[in-house]
């Protein structure tokens, strides 16, 4: 049985309130999102934000606590062939055999999947220039990350989990490894769901944004579709959230004037224009920060009101 | 997955090729010179047709000077020690080096579910340790072969490396060492919290328990005891025959004319016991590996 979206097109990924404990401390909990066929997908969030949790959730290697994922429709059972085979994954920090060979890796690469790519994956170690009878301790990070990634290809799943891909490699290696997977996207219809707290690499690679932080998913969605979405506006000191177009999601205050990056309409921004306000565009990264830094209206169990409006500027953040 | 098996634990299997060829090459060097001299003597011929008179003490004893001298304590020790060695080396890093290289992400997210990664890596290498005890035994059987003609298999330094246990011995410290690696994590804390335990286990068994796995024999003492008595007669491994008038009994007390022992044709239900035992210890070991590898993945990371 799968299970189909409001315009009829099955999910790549969606996870139904999600959630696990460790111990009696959550480590992600109610996270419900969905990742389209064909996204790129980038999952952003501190570290600590849950966001290995999820990922491992998704793979298999982790038990949900509560709720449940479904890749491209079907439910998946924490560890069973069926739900390893769907999804391949590039762990952080890459994880290899040290003492094996290039071809050893895809040995057990082979032995392990039985729908491997073998001419997959020597040709791509060939076009990349990496031998195959070389000892992964032998190469360099990038190489490592690179045999990791093509892995996870040759293992011929739909759906592609990177975690933290990129956060070891230098910014050249960064950029390739990109090129790379954007390359795999385009040519066989690949999903990807990438995870980075590094959050400038993914800007020009990523199509959907996922933010997580403190357990929670801050905002899910298309990323020119969010980006579209929300302002930067530059206004008086004083002015109060409530007289600001749409919801405030994270307040900036200098001397005389107040940055707030606020998510509403597009066409709600344009009519409530005021004289001496600013609105801009913000840029991914602008955006992504606002989301981590806003408090969470949801994660902290000590706070009596958690939901409740919190008027002034003290009580906010303030970038310096 | 046997590849993958074999691949990983190929330089361990190398390494106890090269242990058991070592111990071959002792064992026929010492144990041909050992031949020579048992048949020189004539043991065979003299003091085993005479089990039922008086002893051959002088050519025993000169025999048993020159080749079971090397069964001092250090060695026995050494001995005692190098099955629990090889368990928990080959044990400690089946489960904990994935675990500290972060390599179980990957070996547990191939298609491959984890609990059959498991059972195959167990089995292989289960199946390897069983064919690695068997070829030390039988290799250590051959070469004491003239002296357990003098002293039985009953006594500790033949039955701990002939018949089921030395192998039994070995599965135990793998097992308990594989369980420590996925509680520990870590390959050589796991291995040291693995051997500690064998190793009292071991000693347990064999110094309080296997005396006593059947009820013991009481007798009179036998002819080689008699007219003449203590000191002409004893127990122990130099004393052929022992004071039950047999070879290879083991004789756990005297008392006047009385003499408690273990006979010597309980030496395979003894074996049978022991290895019963270690090897019901490993399952459970494994068996508990097993499920909590599996639960793992319910409770933590």
């Amino acid at each position: 049985m799968t299970q189909h979206d409001a315009d009829g097109s099955v999910p790549a990924l969606r996870t139904d309130r999600l959630g696990r404990r460790y111990g009696r401390v959550w480590g992600l909990r109610d996270c419900t999102l969905e990742v389209p066929a064909g996204a790129v997908a980038a999952l952003v969030g501190p570290n600590g934000a849950g966001k290995t949790t999820l990922l491992e959730m998704i793979i298999g290697l982790l038990e949900p606590t509560e709720g449940q994922v479904s890749v491209f429709g079907q439910t998946s059972r924490a560890g069973t062939a069926e739900a390893l085979a769907r999804v391949g994954y590039v762990a952080q920090d890459h994880p290899l055999y040290r003492d094996f060979t290039v071809a050893d890796m895809f040995h057990l690469g082979r032995a392990m999947n039985p729908s491997w790519d073998q001419e997959l994956a020597a040709a791509r170690v060939d076009a990349l220039g990496i031998p195959l009878n070389r000892k992964i301790r032998r190469l360099s990070g990038g190489q490592q990350a690179q045999v990791s990634l093509t892995m996870a290809l040759a293992k011929r799943a739909p759906l592609l989990v990177l975690d933290e891909p990129v956060s070891s490699l230098d910014p050249v290696a960064r950029l390739e490894f990109m090129r790379d997977v954007m390359a795999s996207a385009a040519d066989r219809a690949l999903t990807f769901l990438i995870s980075s707290h590094v959050v400038a690499e993914l800007e020009r690679f990523c199509d959907w944004l996922i933010v997580l932080a403190g357990g929670h998913v801050q905002l899910a969605g298309p990323a020119d579709d969010l980006l579209a979405a929300h302002r930067l506006l530059t206004v008086p000191r004083a002015t109060p959230d409530a007289e600001l177009p749409g919801t405030a999601i994270h307040r900036t205050d200098s001397d005389r004037h107040s940055t707030v990056l606020v998510r509403a309409d597009p066409v709600q921004l344009a009519v409530q224009g005021h004289a001496g306000w600013q609105a801009d565009p913000v840029s991914f990264e602008q955006l992504v920060m606002a989301y981590l830094q806003r408090p969470s209206t949801v994660t902290s169990t000590d706070d009596p009101a958690p939901a409740a409006p919190r008027p002034g500027p003290n009580t906010r953040a303030v970038i310096r | 997955m046997i590849w993958v098996s074999w691949r990983q634990h190929r330089s361990q299997a190398i390494a106890c090729l090269a242990l058991l060829a070592g111990l071959a090459v002792y064992a026929i060097l010492a144990g041909t010179s050992m031949r020579t001299a048992f048949g020189n003597d004539n043991l065979a011929g003299s003091c085993l047709a005479r089990s039922q008179g008086t002893a051959c003490e002088a050519g025993v004893s000169a025999f048993m000077n020159e080749f079971g001298s090397a069964v001092n304590i250090a060695f026995w020790s050494v001995c005692l020690i190098i099955p629990g060695l090889i368990g928990v080396l080959v044990g400690g890093s089946l489960i904990a080096r994935e675990l500290e290289y972060g390599t179980w992400r990957l070996a547990w997210s191939q298609t491959v579910p984890r609990a059959r990664w498991l059972a195959v890596k167990l089995a292989l290498v289960t199946g390897g340790l069983i064919v690695l005890g068997a070829a030390m035994t039988a290799v250590i059987t051959w070469y004491r072969a003239p002296m357990d003609q003098l002293t039985g298999q009953l006594q500790h330094n033949s039955y701990d490396y002939e018949g089921l246990v030395l192998t039994a011995y070995i599965l135990c410290a793998f097992g308990f060492a594989v369980l420590a690696g996925l509680l520990i994590r870590r390959s050589i804390p796991a291995m040291v919290a693995a051997f500690i335990p064998w190793l009292a286990i071991r000693l347990v068994v064999e110094f309080v328990f296997r005396l006593h796995f059947m009820t013991p024999v009481t007798g009179q003492v036998g002819a080689n005891c008699l007219p003449q008595g203590p000191p002409g007669c004893g127990y122990g491994i130099s004393f052929v025959p022992q004071s039950t008038g047999h070879i290879g009994d083991l004789v756990l007390s005297m008392n006047g004319n009385l003499v408690t022992y273990q006979p010597a044709d309980r030496f395979w239900p003894f074996q049978l016991i022991e290895a019963g035992i270690f090897v019901a210890l490993t399952a459970a070991a494994l068996g508990a590996t097993t499920w909590l590898l599996h639960r793992r993945a319910a409770w933590t990371v």
